[in-house]
């Protein structure tokens, strides 16, 4: 069976030809940097597909035939092509500006559209369609979080109208590890006198996770259904706190609300002066989560929080900004190879460490999922907190 | 005329492979899907993205123009990345662009025009193209530039076979690529110190009448005494049709082999250099 290039973009296949493997993505890409093969690099990655493509539709292919495929090839290509975090760090690095994030996504497209891809992706598209979240629960457990709250008002935030959504995201609204998050984060807004509601069995997973999958068509019902929620409580913003739900609606939903990230709206909150806050003695470092950094561009806002709390002082990684390393939590290769995962996030730490602090603040998360669970199974002391956790800390 | 139909006759139809070499590769990217362009055959997605780029550009031709020349051709970004690879890239890039373009305006010059020129009288006034200073500029300039490239070529084989840094890879097509702009260059230079010693190939030329830097006497100087000392000098006094087996058939083939080697990315980059910097 060929690979269909027809299910690649004019985009992508000229990008695969314009690559002459320079080199420059193999110092940012921490898939690489964790197993060291070549196949497993972007310039590695787009060089298998260069072969593939021209074996099947090359001057020789055009003359001679094409090159028969044998089913191992393709599945050793897709086995590369689905261990990648996505970060989007090759994008940056490229000299003559080759997205190998978005080729790589086409390419898991193309993967799927011929059955070659792992089989933890299949349980994650039923679930996110059948159960309408990535983990497989009763989505009517979605605002479950809220209970763990002191004092909550009757309508548990679930308002019929609102001026403000705030979209929880999957992963904080079932891992308990990271409920705090949503609930930090609507204290903060009910101090700062905003006017939000919650979705609740109402908010379906934003369909992040199927991009990664390669399966961004099964997105749209997803797609559809969030939009009417938003509509029908009349909001005029969608506030996340999750990065990657903040980038598909940036990038895929076609929505004239306002979207913003978390980050966003406690600035404006400090800024005010509506939330106050008490001194703070602490040195931090700030992740970037990628979603949000270097794929969405949002760098300032979460400095700008940290720098005014007062006492507080921020210590930069080595790579930050658009250099930052990936967590190893972006992919979903978590699912596919979780020691590949667990490597990066070691990497991270040490990254972490090296800057002499033990207390790392990111805004995501997975971010904080990833950090915090290889540091707890290694016995490492660190302290891995959200942004809102912060600001909440200062706020008490 | 015998000698520039034949010559013609090799131009045109290398551009004719070579064009057909692009489409072939382009038409690898139409099968691609287009958004907008859908069930459209590869003509159609052809004229459509040659439409959309020609509105984007006209929307802002100045705009347009900066990042060709910033982002494409002095490739800022390599720039910011390793001074080393990008000068050596540069030194190839202009290099190889100075003297394509200095090798068509001859052919159009001095051969093409100086040719029309014995048999039309219109076009008498394109003796000077053969002897004049506007020959003697093209010949410096094709000359400096080939230098230039011949630098540009050496820090790349340094590079890629002595400092050999932990993020190269290097292949068949590397090394092809490499050595065949090498081979060009040098062959150029012989062939182009062939025609100073053996003054009679073409007896009318007067290679440095008229030209006062001393030192580019001085080079051709060194040409001329070094070539004089190889025997075979005199079979290719013989023989001159030997220039065009060491430099010219080897340059169109060189041609003919861009569209399906690496070198290829001299247009796919740019590309997308130009497209990821409309979208930003």
């Amino acid at each position: 069976m060929p690979i269909d290039i027809s299910k690649l973009s004019s985009r992508h296949l000229l990008e695969i030809d314009a690559c002459i493997r320079c080199g420059e993505c193999l110092s940012s890409c921490p898939v690489y940097a964790e197993r060291r093969e070549e196949e497993l690099n972007p310039r590695g990655k787009i060089q298998n597909l260069k072969k593939f493509i021209r074996n099947q539709y090359g001057l020789w292919a055009r003359i001679f035939g094409p090159k028969k495929l044998n089913e191992e090839d393709i599945i050793a290509l897709s086995e590369k092509i689905f261990r990648c975090t996505l970060c989007g760090a090759c994008d940056i690095a490229c000299p003559v500006l080759i997205n190998p994030k978005d080729l790589s996504i086409a390419t898991r497209e193309t993967m799927v559209e011929m059955g070659h891809y792992p089989k933890a992706l299949e349980n994650l598209k039923k679930n996110l369609l059948s159960d309408h979240n990535i983990s497989a629960d009763d989505n009517e457990d979605r605002a479950e979080w809220v209970e763990d709250l002191g004092e909550i008002p009757e309508h548990g935030f679930q308002k019929d109208k609102a001026e403000v959504i705030y979209f929880v995201g999957c992963v904080s609204s079932f891992f308990p590890m990271v409920q705090k998050i949503p609930q930090n984060f609507v204290q903060i807004m009910v101090k700062g006198g905003v006017d939000f509601a919650i979705l609740g069995e109402g908010e379906w997973c934003c369909g992040f996770p199927l991009i990664g999958a390669g399966m961004s068509r099964e997105l749209e019902k997803l797609k559809v259904h969030n939009i009417d929620k938003i509509k029908e409580v009349g909001a005029k913003s969608v506030v996340f706190s999750c990065p990657s739900c903040y980038r598909t609606w940036k990038e895929l939903y076609e929505t004239d609300v306002e979207l913003l990230h978390s980050s966003h709206l406690l600035e404006q909150l400090v800024k005010e002066k509506k939330i106050p806050l008490k001194e703070l003695n602490l040195t931090v470092t700030y992740h970037d989560p990628c979603d949000l950094g270097r794929n969405s561009g949002v760098y300032e806002p979460p400095r700008e929080v940290l720098k005014m709390i007062p006492g507080v002082k921020l210590v930069e990684l080595e790579n930050n900004r658009e250099k930052t390393v990936c967590c190893g939590g972006g992919g979903n290769i978590e699912m596919v190879d979780p020691e590949l995962s667990a490597g990066i996030a070691q990497k991270k730490i040490d990254e972490i460490q090296n800057t002499g602090t033990d207390i790392i603040v990111t805004s995501c998360q997975q971010c904080v999922r990833t950090i915090s669970t290889r540091a707890r199974k290694q016995g490492i002391k660190l302290k891995v907190m959200d942004l809102t956790e912060i600001v909440m800390m200062a706020m008490k | 005329m015998e000698k520039t139909i034949i010559t013609y006759s090799f131009f045109i139809l290398t551009v004719l492979i070579f064009l057909w070499g692009l489409w072939f590769r382009m038409s690898i990217y139409l099968q691609g899907s287009i958004k907008g362009a859908e069930g459209a055959d590869k003509w159609e997605k052809f004229i459509l993205l040659f439409r959309r780029a020609s509105k984007t550009f006209w929307r802002d031709p100045f705009w347009h123009i900066k990042v060709i020349i910033i982002d494409v051709i002095f490739h800022k970004k390599l720039l910011g990345q390793s001074f080393y690879r990008w000068l050596a890239h540069t030194l190839i890039v202009w290099g190889i662009i100075v003297i394509v373009a200095v090798h068509i305006i001859k052919l159009l010059s001095t051969f093409c025009l100086a040719g029309l020129s014995r048999e039309i009288p219109l076009f008498s006034f394109a003796h000077a193209f053969e002897t004049g200073t506007f020959c003697h500029f093209l010949e410096f300039l094709m000359s400096a530039f080939g230098i230039i490239t011949l630098i540009g070529c050496l820090m790349s084989i340094i590079r890629r076979f002595f400092l050999r840094p932990d993020q190269l890879l290097t292949e068949e097509e590397d090394i092809i690529s490499i050595f065949f702009i090498l081979f060009l260059v040098i062959s150029g230079f012989i062939a182009q110190g062939l025609l100073i010693a053996i003054p009679d190939i073409v007896s009318a030329h007067d290679y440095m009448g008229g030209f006062t830097e001393n030192w580019v006497n001085y080079w051709m100087g060194i040409q001329t005494s070094l070539l004089n000392k190889i025997t075979l000098i005199e079979t290719l006094r013989s023989r001159p049709e030997v220039f065009w087996y060491v430099h010219i058939i080897p340059g169109l083939i060189w041609f003919i082999y861009l569209p399906h080697s690496k070198l290829l990315h001299i247009f796919t980059s740019s590309v997308t250099v130009i497209a990821n910097k409309v979208k930003e």
